[in-house]
């Protein structure tokens, strides 16, 4: 069997506030090409747990490594990448073409001294056709819908060329019908390029059918390698302490 | 009448000096209103301040202890901002205040409150040296040079410094020198525009230009235009009505800024 050195391994994390446990002895590795969501209440640890995953919060202990790499020795966060959970949030006075935003993307690639390479161009170019953005290019980013503004930050992301792509929350202030094509481009991504995807969500209804392995998060971790089946009534109820109960809904045809 | 304003070399010497400073002062601007840094130039100017009363009352040339003074002051307004948990508006409260009262505590003590002192808060177009110019084109290259090579980074990190950080951006260092940058061009602006007047220079070309809300380049390029306009006619203003040049040149910038404020209005 072939060795493989996952993109993420983490263990034993656990992070504290002022004697507060935010999130406690989180253990699981990810690997290349995976489809991952995570879910959870809020203030259950979601976005503490990317945010350490990314290098901007330090665990209380525990240890993350990335590639192989602990995560203070790894430099290749160009492999990375991120779109937060105020991506489409942007300020809209903000002096930005949705150029100028995807080009960000190749910032820490191009060096103290290097102009705007064709590869450079080449890169930014791909990735706004991939998020089908290409048309949009001059527009102000603030005069954008949620939608589009969204596609744009996963375009910077792409411009990078990441290995894994990290999204907290991504369908904040997205409207029902972009975020059903949203997740099937996430799929899309995932199945014809390879990159590996994580993401925060709630829209748990909508990403079963696709998702690889779910990861429920309040304080503590657990991976299960069958969404469906954690998705029961009982499962459900424990992760949020609310009664909850399971809609069948069948789909008439006219 | 242009041809006799510039038959005075002090004229010369004077809008020589205040074209470097309106480049300079645009651009950096531009990042420093981009991070919601504005406050920090009036912070910085009333650092330099205790350089140039250091300057006047031991002997040394007050820009260049103006410089000093003002990147001592940058590098500890950032060191408190990220080592303690304190606002940023209140660290910049209590710096500007606190170097203001040692600035008059070292001039009271020295005694040298008269005309000089004078031209370094309102700014003064008779006072300008050729030593000056030397100091203001010397410093202003490194300070240009540097805001055009990482200009990139600065533009990522104020869209979002987290983002620029998980990127692989260099967050803390760029943070760093964009102060220690705009705490020069401060200190070399105030022989011109003052101390107490070069924040407007520095932050109202930018708030102009976004007005018209376009790409960053475009930004830059518009405010770089406002400041040289406002410098020109400030100090041609200032030579003509024998006003103060900071304050003629304050009053033509905010002058831009309410005519782009109304030829964007939505």
């Amino acid at each position: 069997m072939k060795f493989k050195v996952p993109i993420f391994d983490v263990k034993n994390l656990n992070f504290s506030v002022k004697g507060q446990s935010i999130l406690s002895n989180i253990s699981f590795e990810i690997f290349a090409e995976e489809y991952i969501a995570i879910i959870g209440p809020n203030g259950g640890g979601k976005t503490t747990l990317i945010r350490m995953l990314l290098g901007l919060d330090k665990p209380t202990n525990g240890n993350i490594k990335i590639y192989g790499k602990k995560l203070e020795d790894f430099k290749d966060w160009y492999k990375i990448g991120y779109v937060p959970q105020r991506a489409s949030l942007v300020d809209s006075s903000f002096p930005a073409t949705v150029l100028d935003i995807v080009k960000m993307g190749r910032t820490s690639q191009r060096g103290f001294f290097s102009s705007f390479s064709e590869e450079d161009k080449q890169f930014v170019q791909d990735a706004m056709a991939k998020m089908d953005v290409l048309d949009l290019s001059d527009k102000m980013v603030g005069m954008l819908s949620g939608g589009q503004r969204q596609r744009v930050m996963i375009a910077r992301a792409l411009a990078s060329k990441p290995k894994i792509l990290i999204l907290d929350e991504p369908n904040t202030g997205v409207d029902m019908v972009s975020q059903k094509s949203f997740y099937a481009l996430l799929r899309q991504l995932n199945k014809d390029d390879g990159i590996t995807i994580v993401f925060i969500t709630h829209d748990i209804g909508v990403i079963a059918d696709d998702i690889a392995r779910l990861f429920t998060i309040n304080q503590k971790a657990t991976i299960c390698n069958n969404p469906k089946q954690a998705l029961s009534c009982q499962e459900m109820s424990e992760l949020y302490g609310i009664d909850a109960h399971l809609l069948h809904v069948h789909k008439h045809e006219h | 009448m242009l041809i006799e304003m510039f038959s005075y070399d002090f004229m010369q010497r004077a809008f020589l000096a205040g074209i470097i400073i309106a480049i300079l002062a645009s651009l950096s601007g531009t990042f420093v209103v981009l991070r919601r840094y504005s406050m920090i130039s009036e912070t910085l100017a009333h650092s330099a301040l205790v350089g140039v009363a250091v300057g006047l009352v031991a002997g040394y040339n007050p820009l260049w202890m103006a410089v000093v003074f003002a990147i001592i002051s940058a590098w500890l307004i950032e060191y408190l901002r990220s080592a303690f948990s304190l606002y940023s508006d209140s660290v910049l409260a209590i710096m500007l205040s606190g170097s203001l009262a040692v600035a008059v505590i070292i001039v009271s003590l020295g005694g040298a409150f008269n005309n000089s002192l004078f031209s370094y808060l309102f700014g003064s177009i008779l006072s300008v040296s050729i030593e000056d110019v030397i100091t203001i084109a010397a410093f202003g290259s490194i300070a240009l040079v540097m805001l055009l090579i990482f200009s990139k980074e600065l533009y990522f990190i104020a869209y979002d410094e987290e983002v620029a950080k998980t990127s692989g951006v260099k967050v803390k260092f760029l943070n760093f020198l964009l102060v220690s940058v705009v705490a020069i061009i401060i200190a070399l602006s105030i022989r011109i525009v003052g101390t107490l007047l070069i924040g407007a220079l520095m932050v109202i070309p930018t708030v102009s230009a976004l007005q018209f809300r376009v790409g960053f380049l475009k930004t830059v390029i518009i405010s770089l235009i406002f400041a040289l306009a406002s410098v020109s006619a400030g100090m041609t203003l200032s030579f003509y009505f024998s006003l103060p040049s900071g304050a003629t040149i304050v009053l033509c910038v905010l002058f831009i800024f309410i005519v782009s404020l109304i030829a964007n209005r939505r």
